[in-house]
């Protein structure tokens, strides 16, 4: 389970295992190198995270009948 | 970012007021853009472990594109069907495909037509505007799970263009944060083919954000209805990417929105969907057919929180996110609503979870067997325990009950086989006489089942009467007796 955590506080908020790199370029994205598989650091995690869900992909959800 | 690129990156993250907010279906602006910047990370990262995976033909190009111009190369990349293909195509070079049978071409392409002229349908009530893309070129649009239509006719989408402007009157009106979260999230409608068991059908894919597959439909009020439907999922969709909110997302159990076990993440969907449909359908209470249909789901919604909740499969996210789903949707359950319409609703509530046991929980034919025999010899019935099979494809069946019921709630003439007329007239004793008759000439009738146990009242599970009744020579045999029995 590496979906996401919890903090208290003040102003709790629920941090995701997921980083945000929409404010990259693509060539920016492209020039950091993969991390290892014994990574321990966010991208590692989000990139662990993000091939776990390649491998169980959601169905498509089909089949909403919108009239009565 | 104090760290240069991709190291440097930080979590996307959410308030926990905006978290029990987006669980209890009413976003604001912030968490949607939130939503979307996350769905734009995903596709940037697919796109890098794609370029870090295999030659990507194209990647080269929308680098030097972007460049030149950021804004139009990031909205390309942002679009449902860039997700459908990056996850595809990773998906395949991870499983061995080489990248030209994998869909390589598709990247270049990007790289080369950007831009292309596309059918737009636009909408402004109120101040408040949308405009939707019509996806109806691009192959991959078959990947949102039903079979596309082809490119629209003139006619066609003009159709579309007037159903959505008295569509947005309707939603801007009567439901405006709905609305608004519409306009944010959804991309693109991709018009499918109708299914001609349904009157108007749609579907969302989780690996395309904000994109809706939809046939044309029957009117304004279910376009209205079936984009807050399928926006519910793609808004979920977006939170799973981000959180895992379930420990266990595919243990089995009851949905009130198909006929088939779902796992309980499709049954998160259903509750988070309807939850919309269900607030759409209170703004029009006043209409006995939107009572009937707020009156079935409110409660519906509730249930599915409920039980899943109290399955524990949740995890701390999770229970966060669906207990505020069910704070929002609880109130609505002390709302007064016609009696009849509530007596109907609650009755197709029930009907469709006793249809559901009946095709779904199976009674091993031993038991069948032992309890028959314990009726023949006068015992006390042995305990006998129903297992759910999984089922083989989705299931969405008819249900003459229900159509009776809505032709009652328009006030159309009824007519139809006399367990179903006598119930729908509210006549118990009359319908519970006329469905033990037809389970004397069929003793395999679900609905007669169902019918039965709504009117003349099963207290043990449907299945195992049935079973059990099979296994009789039961023409002899009252159903409801027997049903007593076993309940002893």
């Amino acid at each position: 389970m590496d979906g996401g955590t919890s903090t208290t506080g003040p102003a709790p908020e629920w941090r995701s295992a997921m980083i945000d790199v929409s404010g990259l370029s693509l060539a920016e994205l492209a020039a950091d190198a993969a991390p290892g598989p014994a990574d321990d650091s966010a991208l590692a995690h989000c990139l662990r995270r993000l091939a776990d869900d390649l491998v169980r992909p959601g169905e498509p959800i089909a089949g909403f009948n919108s009239a009565l | 970012m104090t760290r240069s690129g991709i190291a440097g990156a930080r979590p996307h993250r959410l308030s926990d007021a905006a978290f029990a907010a987006l669980g209890a279906g009413r976003p604001d602006a912030a968490t949607v853009s939130e939503l979307r910047r996350a769905q734009l990370s995903r596709h940037l990262l697919l796109l890098r472990e794609i370029a870090a995976t295999a030659t990507a033909p194209g990647f080269a190009s929308l680098v030097a594109q972007e460049r030149a111009d950021p804004p139009r190369v990031r909205e390309m990349l942002a679009r449902p069907l860039t997700g459908v293909w990056a996850a595809s195509y990773l998906s395949a070079l991870r499983l061995g495909s080489l990248p030209e049978e994998a869909g390589s071409g598709y990247l270049a392409d990007l790289a080369a037509a950007p831009g292309r002229a596309e059918r737009l349908l636009t909408a402004t009530h109120d101040g408040l505007s949308i405009s939707v893309r019509v996806e109806d070129r691009d192959p991959l649009r078959a990947r949102l799970g039903l079979t596309p239509a082809g490119r629209l006719t003139d006619a066609e989408a003009a159709r579309w263009q007037e159903l959505l402007a008295e569509a947005w009157r309707m939603l801007v009106g009567r439901a405006r944060p709905q609305a608004e979260v519409l306009a944010a999230v959804l991309d693109c409608i991709v018009p499918v083919e109708a299914d001609p068991a349904a009157r108007g059908i749609s579907a969302t894919s989780a690996d395309a954000f904000g994109a809706v597959a939809m046939s044309e439909p029957a009117d304004a009020t279910a376009l209205a209805v079936g984009l807050l439907h399928e926006v519910q999922h793609s808004v979920l969709n977006a939170v799973n990417y981000l959180f895992d909110l379930h420990e266990d997302p595919d243990a089995l159990g009851y949905s009130p929105w198909r006929d088939d076990p779902r796992p309980a993440s499709g049954i998160l969907h259903g509750a988070y969907a309807y939850l919309n449909v269900t607030r759409f359908r209170r703004a029009h209470a006043g209409d006995p057919l939107a009572a009937f249909e707020f009156a079935r789901w409110r409660s519906a919604v509730v249930t599915a929180a409920d039980e899943l909740l109290g399955r524990g499969g949740l995890t701390a996210a999770g229970i966060r996110f669906v207990t505020a789903l069910r704070a929002e949707a609880l109130p609505w359950l002390d709302e007064p609503v016609a009696p009849e319409v509530a007596r109907l609703a609650a009755g197709a509530n029930a009907d469709h979870r006793l249809r559901w046991r009946l095709r779904n929980l199976r009674v091993d034919p031993a038991d069948a067997r032992a309890l028959a025999d314990a009726w023949r010899r006068g015992d006390p019935p042995p305990r006998v325990v129903s297992h759910l099979r999984r089922a083989p494809r989705r299931a969405l069946e008819a249900s003459a009950r229900l159509d009776l019921a809505h032709a009652v709630l328009r006030g159309d003439p009824v007519d139809g086989p006399g367990g179903d007329l006598a119930y729908v007239r509210g006549e118990q004793d009359a319908a519970a006489q006329a469905y033990k008759r037809s389970l004397m000439l069929d003793p395999g009738d679900h609905a007669a089942w169902a019918g039965l146990a709504l009117t003349g009242g099963l207290g043990a599970g449907p299945e195992v009467v049935a079973a059990a009744y099979r296994a009789l020579d039961h023409r002899n045999v009252d159903p409801v007796t027997l049903a007593t029995w076993l309940s002893s």
